[in-house]
């Protein structure tokens, strides 16, 4: 199929589209049309796996190591004195996002089916959770950077009314507080690209502007160099690949990588980074730019909170490979030491705060945090390990945390109450259920067979090894793992164990063990989970070469 | 100035030219003709007028608006009229074009409105003042001597209090008051500050050649003043800070439709001339890039920040208006072609995304009966066509993709990087960094009607009248623009590629 990634990313759109146009008569039908449409984006995404290529080794700045790719013009017009403006419509697939776009595929299929006793204004409610799919797929495989940020964007809005309308009782101000937070991350992003958009130039178009062919890239690149090409002829570019290549950016521009430009004294590639690593941060969440996580999560209704664990949170850890680090490697290897630092205080910060809560979903949403801050390190810590244990754990959290919510999700649906202190001893009433939870626990604090043990292995292997941060940070971060074993194993000795105890006696009738619905979301994650964390290979070997060429890509700053 | 000058160049050959450019002309003479034809009509018949009054008016828009496509395609550079008292280009004709588009949506809107259209449609006051409005309008666009920019503001302002004063009411007359003594000391003051200049250079011309010479040889503080007293009035029409205070209660006190004009036409006519006179004023001594800077990030906070606390959408839209103005401003601060390609732009979205905003806001008014945030609660559930409209305008007034809205924003800030690339300037850096945050600011506020529309309940039983489709439907006429120019906005710049902004006349 030529237009593998298009359909992909399109079809929970026209699904939305159809869900918009069924009368209400039907209303039964929504449901449906949501689980067929993000059913089949998950088999064409599956395909999509299944026909990349791992062994495809290209430079990260290059089109050569980009699979599946799709690239036509979206519009192009000149604008005065900057020169022509050109925007593609640009999507592909390297070892930096097929992964994502997998875990993508899983959760959202998992979330709809979650969504199922959804009952209030059902049309409106799966419409935006089709259109919430649709641009968080585009995000993961855009290049274009004008596409990713529209993307990236048109997450916030669905999000917004996804919360605000189907959620707890302060839904408003969870709703938006998460659209604030994140505004001012991609407010800080924009600044970013208009930025860079106002450095980088497209080697190709340009060529074929000044009359060269379009196979001369390296002559093109070094004629602009010399100031040959004129200004008039240079077609810029929003290209994200080509952002990430220093013989692209325009001489004399801002963000040129020897430049000497500075913004308020600071060199402007530090300033840049700075406020892309902040912009990302607040969707990641790292600390200290988390609080809006806790509040959307607690107030968000259970399949959203899935989808915001499972895939939003990955787009922050995403957007901050793809920008930030390939973009401006030497500003990322400057400041590893404060990313390294701010990811081994969200370890433990978040991990602490884990240990307070007195909420279930709560809790989970702290014990997020704290495993996102080892993406932070692993990026920080610049080595293949690292890094590759980085986007490991990102598509095993993804993997972990839905199933941590859709658990949480479980006790709530029946007693609309998720306080610890609320329970007791529901082995002996629910020991299914049981069971998954403590799968859930030991996969989420790393035990050894689970895909998080995997994941957060590497990140530690690669900053011990790391030149790019003190030893003393993993040290100290390893600390995290023993609060995560703390927090959990209190959490199922409080719920679980000892004497069956409820605060209501109303509740014993409803505090059923699981359905048959909830089987058909829990297992696939079970299994999955035990599967990426036995046979890590399967994903390591589709991003190994990515992650390599990436490592490559920073190390040439860390000498 | 004239009567000497037409005693030199001899009488007859002056009026030979003048009557040819009478030709030029012809779009503003149609306005005057469909004012007179109103009048007329309305003296002539007695009863049953307001289908005859419409009829004249939209034929004369109609006109208008083919005569000016006509002017587009005949008007290459820019060509001084009336001698030099105008200066023609595309850059008016364009403006004009967009202004007719906005009357008739602001016409559409009235008719739409239900109890107004009585009001506008009964006799031909409010529709005179209206095209009074239009034709001062079109005239600021096309100024380029001080003494007609006065002349053309003036026309702009006397219509623009008597439509706010014109329906009863205690508040009405408040506002009306209140806007025409700002008005006046404004313009009084920018008279002043005209006679200064014409004092220090001997011409009224803008354009003229010996006033570029002249201007270079004041000092710098009486230049300064004389600077400061002439943009104290434009900025009081382009409702920018410090000379915005009256805006807010203007609007509140107004009739929708009408607003929705006060909040376009003259603020971008006014944009034009601040472009011109900032451009044509073109000194060292001055550094237009700090006042410009200053004015456009306190334009953007103060206008973004009491929009915060407002309990009236139409308040709340005054404050929004003094914040696209700062925005607007940022185009010219940049000073390159770039700048005022995307401040045109960025002026034609925030056109079509006023008028949207204030038809919605008109219906909503019907349903409801006054424009209070309160009583909007819950109304999406009954009007979910209606809502989403509304959610469209917003996030285009806030600048987030996919709506024009966004484009507008993404080009003003690429220009003015690309200036502060060129020449470093602080203060433009500044703006960028303010500008973008205080978009963070206006979503509070912009997304507070979506919200009590979507996530409130009713507090009463509204009785609505079941119209929503229709309404519906000339809505979407209005706000689909703002979605097709975000996919495909290179359709509008090509348009503006082709508009010379060359200020001077070879």
């Amino acid at each position: 199929m030529v237009h593998l990634l298009s359909y992909i990313v399109f079809i929970p759109l026209v699904a939305a589209l159809l869900v918009l146009l069924t009368p209400k008569v039907y209303q039964n039908l929504y449901r449906v049309l949501t689980v067929l449409g993000l059913g089949l984006t998950l088999v064409l995404i599956i395909f999509a796996v299944s026909k990349f290529d791992g062994s495809v080794q290209g430079a990260i700045n290059s089109e050569a190591n980009l699979q599946l790719v799709e690239k036509t013009e979206w519009f192009s017009m000149s604008l005065g004195s900057l020169g022509k403006f050109s925007v593609d419509y640009f999507v592909g697939t390297d070892g930096l996002n097929v992964g994502m776009l997998l875990l993508a595929g899983i959760v959202l299929l998992i979330g709809a089916i979650a969504s199922w006793n959804i009952k209030e204004k059902q049309k409106a409610y799966f419409g935006l959770y089709l259109l919430l799919s649709s641009s968080i797929l585009g995000c993961f495989v855009a290049l274009d950077f004008f596409l990713f940020y529209l993307f990236f964007e048109f997450m916030l809005l669905p999000m917004y009314f996804l919360i605000g309308i189907w959620g707890g009782p302060r839904k408003e101000y969870a709703a938006i507080k998460f659209f604030l937070y994140t505004l001012v991350g991609s407010i800080l992003i924009l600044i970013v690209m208009i930025g860079l958009y106002n450095s980088v130039y497209d080697p190709v178009k340009t060529a074929l502007e000044a009359g060269y062919e379009a196979s001369q890239v390296e002559q093109v690149q070094q004629l602009v160099q010399d100031g040959t090409i004129k200004s008039g002829q240079i077609v810029k570019s929003f290209n994200m690949i080509h952002m990430a290549d220093a013989d692209n950016y325009i001489p004399g521009s801002f963000l040129e990588k020897s430049g000497l430009a500075k913004i308020f004294g600071q060199p402007a590639r530090w300033i840049a980074f700075l406020a892309l690593l902040i912009g990302f941060a607040i969707k990641l969440p790292a600390v200290p730019f988390h609080t809006w996580l806790p509040d959307a999560h607690v107030e968000a209704p259970t399949p959203i909170s899935v989808v915001l664990a499972g895939i939003l949170l990955k787009v922050g850890g995403y957007g901050l490979i793809r920008t930030a680090f390939v973009m401006f490697p030497d500003s990322a290897y400057h400041y590893s030491w404060l990313i390294g630092f701010f990811g081994m205080f969200a370890i433990i910060y978040g991990a602490l705060n884990a240990l307070a809560q007195k909420d279930l979903k709560k809790l989970i949403a702290y014990s997020s945090v704290s495993h996102m801050g080892f993406v932070l390190m692993g990026l920080a810590a610049m080595t293949v390990e690292g890094i590759s244990g980085a986007i490991y754990q990102m598509y095993s959290h993804g993997l972990i945390s839905a199933m941590l919510f859709l658990i949480a999700g479980v006790i709530y649906d029946r007693t609309h109450d998720r306080m610890i202190e609320n329970y007791g001893g529901l082995a002996s009433q629910m020991p299914k259920y049981t069971v998954f939870v403590a799968i859930a626990f030991f996969a989420s604090l790393g035990l050894p067979g689970f895909s998080g043990f995997i994941a957060e292995l590497m990140v530690f292997i690669g900053s011990f090894k790391s030149s790019a941060i003190p030893a003393w940070m993993p040290v100290v971060a390893t600390t995290g793992l023993v609060l995560g074993a703390g927090y959990y194993l209190w959490t199922l000795q409080r719920m679980f164990f000892g004497k069956f105890w409820v605060k209501d006696k109303n509740w014993v009738n409803s505090l059923t063990d699981l359905n048959s619905r909830e089987y058909l979301m829990l297992v696939p994650l079970v299994i999955l989970i035990l599967v990426f964390g036995i046979y890590p290979s399967l994903l390591l070997d589709l991003i190994n070469n990515s992650v390599e060429s990436f490592a490559d890509h920073l190390f040439q700053f860390r000498k | 100035m004239l009567i000497s000058q037409l005693q030199h160049s001899g009488l007859k050959e002056k009026l030979a030219s003048t009557s040819q450019d009478l030709w030029a002309l012809l779009p503003e003479i149609v306005i005057v003709s469909t004012i007179i034809l109103l009048v007329v009509f309305d003296l002539i018949f007695k009863k049953n007028k307001s289908i005859g009054l419409a009829a004249i008016a939209f034929a004369g828009l109609a006109y208008c608006f083919v005569l000016t496509i006509q002017q587009w395609h005949s008007v290459e550079s820019s060509k001084a009229l009336m001698s030099g008292l105008l200066n023609l280009n595309r850059l008016s004709i364009f403006l004009k074009g967009g202004f007719i588009i906005g009357l008739t949506m602001a016409l559409i809107t009235a008719i739409r409105s239900g109890d107004l259209q009585k009001d506008f449609f009964k006799s031909s006051e409010i529709l005179v003042m209206l095209f009074g409005l239009l034709l001062g309008a079109s005239f600021m666009t096309l100024s380029s001597n001080l003494l007609m920019i006065y002349i053309s503001i003036e026309v702009v302002s006397i219509c623009s209090y008597i439509l706010t004063g014109l329906t009863k009411g205690r508040k009405k007359a408040e506002a009306a008051m209140k806007y025409l003594i700002y008005g006046a000391v404004a313009s009084a003051i920018m008279l002043y500050g005209m006679s200064w200049l014409y004092g220090f250079t001997g011409t009224l011309n803008l354009t003229d050649q010996s006033f570029a010479i002249a201007i270079t040889q004041i000092p710098q503080l009486p230049l300064s003043i004389a600077c400061v007293m002439v943009m104290g009035g434009f900025l009081f029409k382009l409702g920018a800070f410090p000379l915005h205070i009256w805006s807010p209660d203007v609007y509140e006190a107004t009739p929708t439709p009408i607003v929705a004009v006060f909040s376009v036409l003259p603020k971008l006519a006014a944009l034009v001339i601040i472009f011109k006179f900032v451009n044509l004023i073109n000194t060292p001594l001055i550094d237009w890039e700090l006042w410009i800077g200053i004015l456009a990030i306190a334009s953007m906070t103060v206008g973004n920040f009491s929009a915060l606390w407002q309990k009236d959408i139409k308040r709340m839209l005054a404050y929004s208006s003094i914040a696209h103005a700062g925005f607007l401003l940022v185009g010219i601060l940049a000073f390159s072609s770039s700048g005022n390609q995307a401040m045109l732009f960025y002026g034609s979205v925030y056109l079509m995304m006023n008028f949207g905003a204030f038809y919605l806001v008109q219906i909503l008014e019907r349903q409801t009966g006054d424009t209070s945030f309160q009583s909007m609660k819950g109304l999406g559930i009954k009007l979910p066509l209606i809502a989403s409209l509304v959610l469209v305008v917003m996030i285009a007034l806030t600048g987030l993709p996919p709506t024009a809205g966004f484009n507008g924003k993404l080009y003003i800030f690429s220009a003015l990087w690309e200036s502060y690339q060129a020449d470093g300037h602080d203060i433009l850096i500044w703006v960028f960094v303010f500008g973008l945050l205080n978009t963070v600011v206006a979503l509070f506020y912009y997304l507070k009607l979506p919200y009590l529309l979507f996530f409130k309940t009713p507090q009463s039983e509204i009785s609505l009248d079941n119209k929503e489709i229709s309404d519906a439907l000339v809505g979407t006429l209005f706000v689909l623009p703002l979605l097709l120019l975000f996919f495909r906005s290179d359709w509008f710049v090509g348009l503006m590629n082709s508009i010379n902004f060359e200020l001077w006349i070879p």
